[in-house]
C-alpha cells in the first residue's frame, strides 16, 4: 500500500514537471504594435498589432483555439461603433468580432471588456477616460507541434473630435486560456508610443504628461461624484511646503451667472492627501453647493489654497482659475 | 496437546464463522445503502425547486460604493445614507449621497422571483428610475447590489448594501 502511493506521488510530481515544461515552451511572441505618430480629428488611423505564435505541442496533441484581441482606446472616440478589426496569418485572414457585454470571462466573472480593464489597466496614461473593447475571430484555428507563425491584427478606427496626447493599449490571447492572473504565455499586453490628435476645437486633452490638476471622471454632469486631484509634485508653486491643502471653487450656470461660491478653510474644502505629494478631494457638486432643485451647474472655476487661503494656485501656475465644464461627449 | 488441537479447531471454525457473518452483514449493509440512495433520489427528486420570491424589505446602509469601477467607500462618508423598503410597496430615504431618487415613493421589482432591475417611482416625478439589481451573499451576509448612472451614461455607480441588524 505504502508504495504504490509512493509510486503514485512520482507519478503525479513527473505529470506535473512535464506540463510546467510544455507550458513553458508554448504560447504567443511578444507583441509589437505600429501607430502612427499623430492623426487629425475624426481621422480613420489604421494601428497594427504584430504578434506571433510558438506552439510545443506533444506529437499528436493539436491545439485548437480562437484569437482574440483586444484595444484600449479613449471612450470618446467611440470605438466600439466605428471600429473594425481583421487579421492575416498564413493560417488564414479573417474579421474580429466584438464580444458581447453579456458573455462572461470565466475567470473573472466579468464581461471581458471590463476584465481587461481591471487586468491591463490605462499602462502609463495619468488621466482614466478608457475603455478596453475585446473581439474574437469567427473561426478556430488548429495548431500542431513547432507550427510557428506570424500575424498581424489591423485596427480601422476613428480617433474622435477632441485634440489630445494618448497611448493607446494592445492586447492578443487565446480564447481557452481566458485571462488567468498567472499567465504570462497566452497574453500580450502593449502601449503605443505617445499618439497626438489635433486640428480640432478646444483644450488638448493630455492623458499622458503629469498635471497640476486633473478631474475625473473626464466627462461628468453636476450630479457625479467628481474627484479634484491637485499634484505638487509637478512643478514648484506657492504651494510646495503646504501640508493641507483646501479647495476655492465657484460653480457658474449655462448661461455664466455665478450659481455659488465656496470659500473656507474647512474639513469641507480640505483635500486628502495621497502621498507623492499629491491630493484630492471627492465631492458631489449638487450637494456640495447650494443648488436649486432643476437648476443645472454647467461649469467650475477653483484655485488650490493654503490654510490660511491667501496663497493660491491656479491654471498654469497663474491667476486664472482652473476651469471644468460639465459635459457628457 | 489435544486440548490445544481441540482449542484450535474451534477457533478456526469460530473465525470461519465469524467471516461468514461480516460478509453477510456487509452485503446486507450494502443493498440497505443502494435501497436507501435509490429513496433519497426520489426524495431529492420530489423536492420543490422553485426560486424564492425576493424580500428586500427592511432598513439598507451603504457598505462599498464604487464609480467605474473605482472603490471610493474609504473617501467618502457613507455612514449617513440608507434606504428602506417597506412590505406595502413603499420606499424612504437617509439621504446623504448622490442616488437615482432623491425623495421618497413606491418600489417595485422587475420579476418577484428573478429580478434583474429594481423600479422606483418617486413622489412627484412622472417617470419611474430603474436600477441594475442583484441581490448576493457576500461572506455569509445578503447584499443588495443596485447599478446606475447619475450624470453621465458613461459614468456607473454601484452602491452594495446590507441589511441593518442582519445577523
Amino acid at each position: 500500500m505504502k508504495k504504490a502511493t509512493h509510486t503514485l506521488l512520482y507519478i503525479y510530481l513527473l505529470v506535473g514537471l512535464f506540463v510546467t515544461m510544455f507550458l513553458v515552451h508554448c504560447g504567443l511572441t511578444a507583441l509589437t504594435v505600429t501607430v502612427p505618430e499623430q492623426a487629425m480629428v475624426n481621422e480613420r488611423v489604421t494601428f497594427v498589432m504584430h504578434s506571433g505564435a510558438e506552439p510545443r505541442i506533444e506529437e499528436p496533441g493539436t491545439y485548437t483555439t480562437q484569437l482574440l484581441a483586444g484595444i484600449m482606446v479613449p471612450k470618446s472616440w467611440n470605438a466600439r461603433q466605428n471600429a473594425v478589426l481583421t487579421f492575416t496569418s498564413p493560417k488564414g485572414n479573417g474579421v474580429m468580432r466584438m464580444i458581447p457585454d453579456s458573455e462572461i470571462e470565466p475567470v473573472s466573472g466579468l464581461s471581458w471588456h471590463q476584465a481587461a480593464k481591471n487586468m491591463f489597466g490605462i499602462g502609463p496614461n495619468l488621466v482614466d477616460d478608457f475603455e478596453w473593447i475585446v473581439y474574437r475571430s469567427t473561426q478556430s484555428y488548429t495548431f500542431r507541434n513547432n507550427e510557428d507563425i506570424s500575424f498581424d491584427v489591423n485596427v480601422e478606427c476613428n480617433v474622435g473630435a477632441e485634440n489630445m496626447l494618448v497611448r493607446l493599449g494592445f492586447y492578443v490571447g487565446s480564447s481557452i486560456e481566458n485571462l488567468r492572473p498567472e499567465d504570462t504565455d497566452y497574453k500580450k499586453v502593449a502601449f503605443s508610443q505617445v499618439f497626438e490628435v489635433t486640428g480640432g476645437e478646444g483644450d488638448v486633452i493630455d492623458f499622458v504628461n503629469p498635471q497640476l490638476a486633473t478631474v475625473q471622471p473626464v466627462r461628468s454632469l453636476d450630479n457625479d461624484i467628481v474627484t479634484l486631484t491637485f499634484d505638487a509634485g509637478v512643478t514648484h508653486t506657492v504651494l510646495d511646503n503646504q501640508e493641507d491643502i483646501y479647495l476655492a471653487i465657484r460653480c457658474f450656470d449655462e448661461e455664466g451667472l455665478l450659481i455659488d461660491e465656496v470659500n473656507e478653510q474647512t474639513d469641507k474644502t480640505r483635500l486628502r492627501s495621497i502621498g507623492g505629494r499629491k491630493f484630492l478631494l471627492d465631492f458631489w457638486p449638487r450637494g456640495f453647493f447650494n443648488v436649486e432643485r432643476g437648476q443645472r451647474i454647467a461649469r467650475l472655476e477653483y484655485f488650490y489654497t493654503d490654510a490660511s487661503g491667501t496663497l493660491r494656485v491656479g491654471y498654469g501656475k497663474t491667476e486664472e482659475p482652473f476651469r471644468y465644464t460639465f459635459r457628457c461627449q | 496437546m489435544e486440548l490445544i488441537k481441540s482449542f484450535t479447531r474451534v477457533h478456526s471454525r469460530l473465525k470461519q464463522r465469524i467471516m461468514k457473518v461480516n460478509f453477510v452483514l456487509s452485503a446486507a449493509l450494502l443493498v440497505l445503502g443502494l435501497i436507501g440512495l435509490s429513496s433519497c433520489e426520489d426524495e431529492v427528486s420530489n423536492v420543490p425547486t422553485a426560486e424564492a420570491v425576493k424580500d428586500i424589505t427592511g432598513s439598507w446602509k451603504v457598505v462599498q460604493l464604487t464609480r467605474n469601477g473605482e472603490d471610493l467607500s474609504e473617501r467618502l462618508d457613507l455612514s449617513g445614507f440608507r434606504i428602506g423598503f417597506n412590505s406595502d410597496g413603499t420606499y424612504t430615504l437617509a439621504n446623504q449621497l448622490p442616488f437615482i431618487a432623491d425623495a421618497p415613493g413606491t418600489y417595485k421589482l422587475s420579476d418577484p422571483q428573478y429580478p434583474f432591475a429594481l423600479v422606483l417611482t418617486p413622489e412627484g416625478v412622472e417617470e419611474d428610475v430603474v436600477a441594475r439589481f442583484q441581490f448576493p451573499m457576500v461572506k455569509g451576509k445578503r447584499q443588495l447590489s443596485l447599478s446606475f448612472s447619475l450624470g453621465c451614461e458613461s459614468n456607473t455607480y454601484q452602491f452594495n448594501f446590507e441589511r441593518e441588524n442582519q445577523n
